[in-house]
């Protein structure tokens, strides 16, 4: 088994109307172990930007941890808010520092742009190959199920409500066909002048 | 070799210029030395009695036994040699356990006795499958069962031939017996009518007096399937006998 | 052959047996949906035929009628499915001709259950999705793995895609994870476009799914049949 399945996990972000949204599971174990039910991925990095980090949970937070400092430095250096679109360089180059010993986590940020408010999502895989879509990003080990839900729930210019609707019912019915995925779910709604975040009540089996 | 006309009956697979197979033939006649069992099929089930020859009042009556259940939905009741029917009950219930593995659900009546019928014709030359056996089974079988076509009641002979029948008689009294069933039978005939007209049948044709421990009653309902007769039940027949 | 460092010497020839092996199966891809309701079945797969990269055929039929009211659809590697198709065939006819009847669906189920088992360690590598009447006339399908574990359900995704799809049928025909469900029977116009929408879905991102669909719909007047186009890239 994959290093990246080891703890399990599942991940999806999404664009809506001036509007993005980010939504992980909460499980944390130890492959077929459940080990805690209240295990956080996504990670706020700004008021509108927010990273998931699905993948190996030591390297979830090692990597959570890095990308702060290097967000803070930047932040401090620069005098000015990041960019999700560099936040995201940001991440894609930390990551390929580590080519030939990667930290095993496959990104998904999502946020909106400080100035402009465009919304924006992208994800990678663990050694930082960036992928930019206009409509929806998965990642963990419930990916297979989470394109084929997104793939057919998601449309064009969701507005907040019906976004968080389509997020949620696309990564519940996705992570309940994954044996180590799921056990409640975190949705972080983000807009321009509020951020909404659910705690999700799903099957604990 | 010239073989004289006597000789035709030694050999299992050899015919008489008469077209006839000898063994085949002796072993039906060894059925009519056999105890007599009845079976009677109407719309409700079907009954199935036998009489047990109890030899010696030293015998334990309830271990010979002349009907056994074959699958929940099939019951046999054998005259002839004992020790033969042994062999062909057992390949029947293979072949209804071996229906049901394969295809989850009963395996009809027919196809069971059709499955019995293709060991019985094994006698004679050896092949692939190994020894062959030496002589033809010197049994005839009564299946009483229920599938998807309701009741039914199939004979068959050490031949390997087998036939439905509403109501037959195997066994010593059989010609006696059957000719009595043609007389009594009838379409819309109850089960327990059919119940006492095989024991006041089998009264008939009994060498020794009829008792509830000299005789095996079976019924076969949808309802309950297959269902022995306690000794009680077949006493509560007998009386109602006239 | 060079010579390298202290290695004494060694003949260009093997002189010892060397162990090689070759890979029986092949994975062909596609994909099969079932959908049944109270008193149809629907069954559809892909028609794309593929290995790796490159695609054999764009119209291959995976779906096979086994009697008037049965139809099993297979995906995976295809000449197991072509071998075990055609002695499906013959244990119907075999079947028909020792019992005097047409095997049932719930016959057939356990049949090739058994018949997959039997093959247990050199297994057909396929995907089986059993659909058809059942003896009461009502719709049932039936998923098998390649060594026969057989599992009744309502409606499944198998194949290459059978992941992506099958959390969708639970959404939306097992009504899984709705605030208010459906009570009402599901019908054949929803069955159908459903399973139109989850193969157009599969196509977008399972790259041995696509070309078209072939759909068989199974009622006791008997089965019709329906394509419907997908992505061919």
């Amino acid at each position: 088994m994959s290093i990246l399945a080891y703890n399990g996990g599942a991940m999806v972000a999404m664009k809506g109307e001036n509007c993005v949204a980010i939504a992980a599971d909460r499980r944390f174990g130890i492959q077929a172990q459940t080990v805690a039910t209240n295990f956080e991925k996504v990670f706020e990095m700004g008021p509108h930007l927010f990273v998931g980090l699905p993948g190996l949970a030591t390297d979830t937070q090692t990597v959570m941890e890095k990308l702060r400092f290097r967000k803070n430095l930047y932040e401090l250096k620069e005098n000015r808010r990041i960019s999700p679109k560099v936040f995201a360089a940001m991440i894609s180059n930390m990551l390929y520092e580590k080519r030939f010993g990667p930290f095993f986590v496959e990104p998904v940020v999502a946020g909106l742009a400080p100035d402009t408010f465009e919304p924006y999502i992208c994800n990678m895989d663990l050694i930082g190959c960036l992928n930019e879509p206009s409509d929806f990003v998965v990642g963990g080990t419930a990916s297979a199920q989470l394109y084929g839900m997104c793939e057919s729930l998601w449309e064009p210019n969701l507005a907040p409500d019906d976004l968080f609707e389509t997020i949620s019912q696309a990564l519940i019915n996705a992570f309940d066909r994954d044996a180590i995925s799921g056990w409640g779910a975190t949705v972080y709604i983000v807009e321009k002048d509020k951020v909404t975040i659910r705690n999700l009540k799903t099957r604990m089996d | 070799m010239f073989l004289t006309r006597s000789e035709y009956d030694r050999g299992v697979n050899t015919f008489s210029p008469e077209g006839r197979l000898f063994q085949v033939e002796y072993a039906i006649e060894a059925i009519k030395l056999g105890s007599t069992a009845i079976g009677i099929c109407t719309s409700e089930g079907v009954v199935l009695a036998v009489e047990k020859r109890i030899t010696s009042p030293l015998m334990e009556p309830t271990t010979i036994e002349k009907i056994v259940e074959v699958d929940k939905h099939i019951g046999c009741a054998v005259s002839g040699l004992m020790a033969d029917s042994r062999t062909m009950i057992d390949r029947a219930r293979v072949e209804c356990q071996n229906h049901w593995f394969v295809y989850n659900e009963n395996i009809t009546i027919e196809s069971c006795a059709q499955g019995v019928s293709n060991l019985a014709i094994q006698f004679g030359d050896s092949d692939d499958d190994g020894a062959a056996m030496s002589r033809p089974f010197g049994v005839a079988i009564l299946f009483a069962g229920i599938d998807e076509k309701g009741p039914q009641l199939y004979h068959m002979d050490p031949s390997g031939t087998f036939v439905q029948f509403d109501a037959k008689a195997i066994g010593s009294g059989s010609e006696g017996a059957q000719q009595s069933l043609q007389e009594v039978y009838h379409r819309s005939m109850t089960l327990e009518e059919a119940t006492t007209a095989a024991l006041t049948i089998l009264k008939q044709v009994m060498e020794e007096k009829l008792n509830s421990s000299n005789v095996e009653v079976m019924t076969m309902t949808p309802k309950d399937m297959f269902h022995m007769f306690t000794k009680e039940q077949v006493e509560e027949v007998i009386t109602k006998l006239s | 052959m060079m010579q390298t460092g202290i290695r004494p010497y060694y003949p260009d020839y093997s002189t010892v047996p060397v162990e090689r092996q070759i890979n029986p199966y092949a994975d062909n891809g596609g994909s099969v949906v079932a959908i049944a309701g109270k008193d149809f079945v629907v069954i559809g797969a892909d028609t794309r035929l593929s290995s790796g990269f490159s695609i054999y055929t764009r119209n291959q039929n995976k779906l096979f009628p086994l009697s008037e009211t049965t139809v099993l659809g297979c995906s995976g590697c295809w000449c197991d499915t072509l071998t075990l198709t055609r002695i499906l065939k013959s244990r119907m006819q075999m079947y028909h001709q020792e019992h005097n009847k047409n095997m049932s669906t719930t016959a057939a189920a356990q049949m090739l259950s058994t018949m997959l088992y039997y093959k247990r360690f050199f297994p057909y590598y396929i995907s089986n999705i059993l659909v058809g009447l059942d003896n009461e006339g009502k719709g049932c399908v039936y998923s098998y793995d390649p060594v026969g574990h057989c599992e009744k359900a309502t409606y499944r995704a198998g194949g290459s895609a059978g992941a992506l799809l099958q959390p969708l049928l639970d959404n939306q025909i097992g009504q899984k994870n709705l605030q208010k469900p459906s009570q009402e029977d599901l019908t054949q116009e929803k069955a159908l476009s459903t399973l139109k929408d989850v193969f157009i879905s599969a196509a977008e991102r399972d790259i041995y799914t696509g070309d078209s669909v072939l759909i068989k719909i199974i009622t006791k007047d008997g089965t019709k049949e329906e394509t419907f186009d997908l992505r061919r890239d």
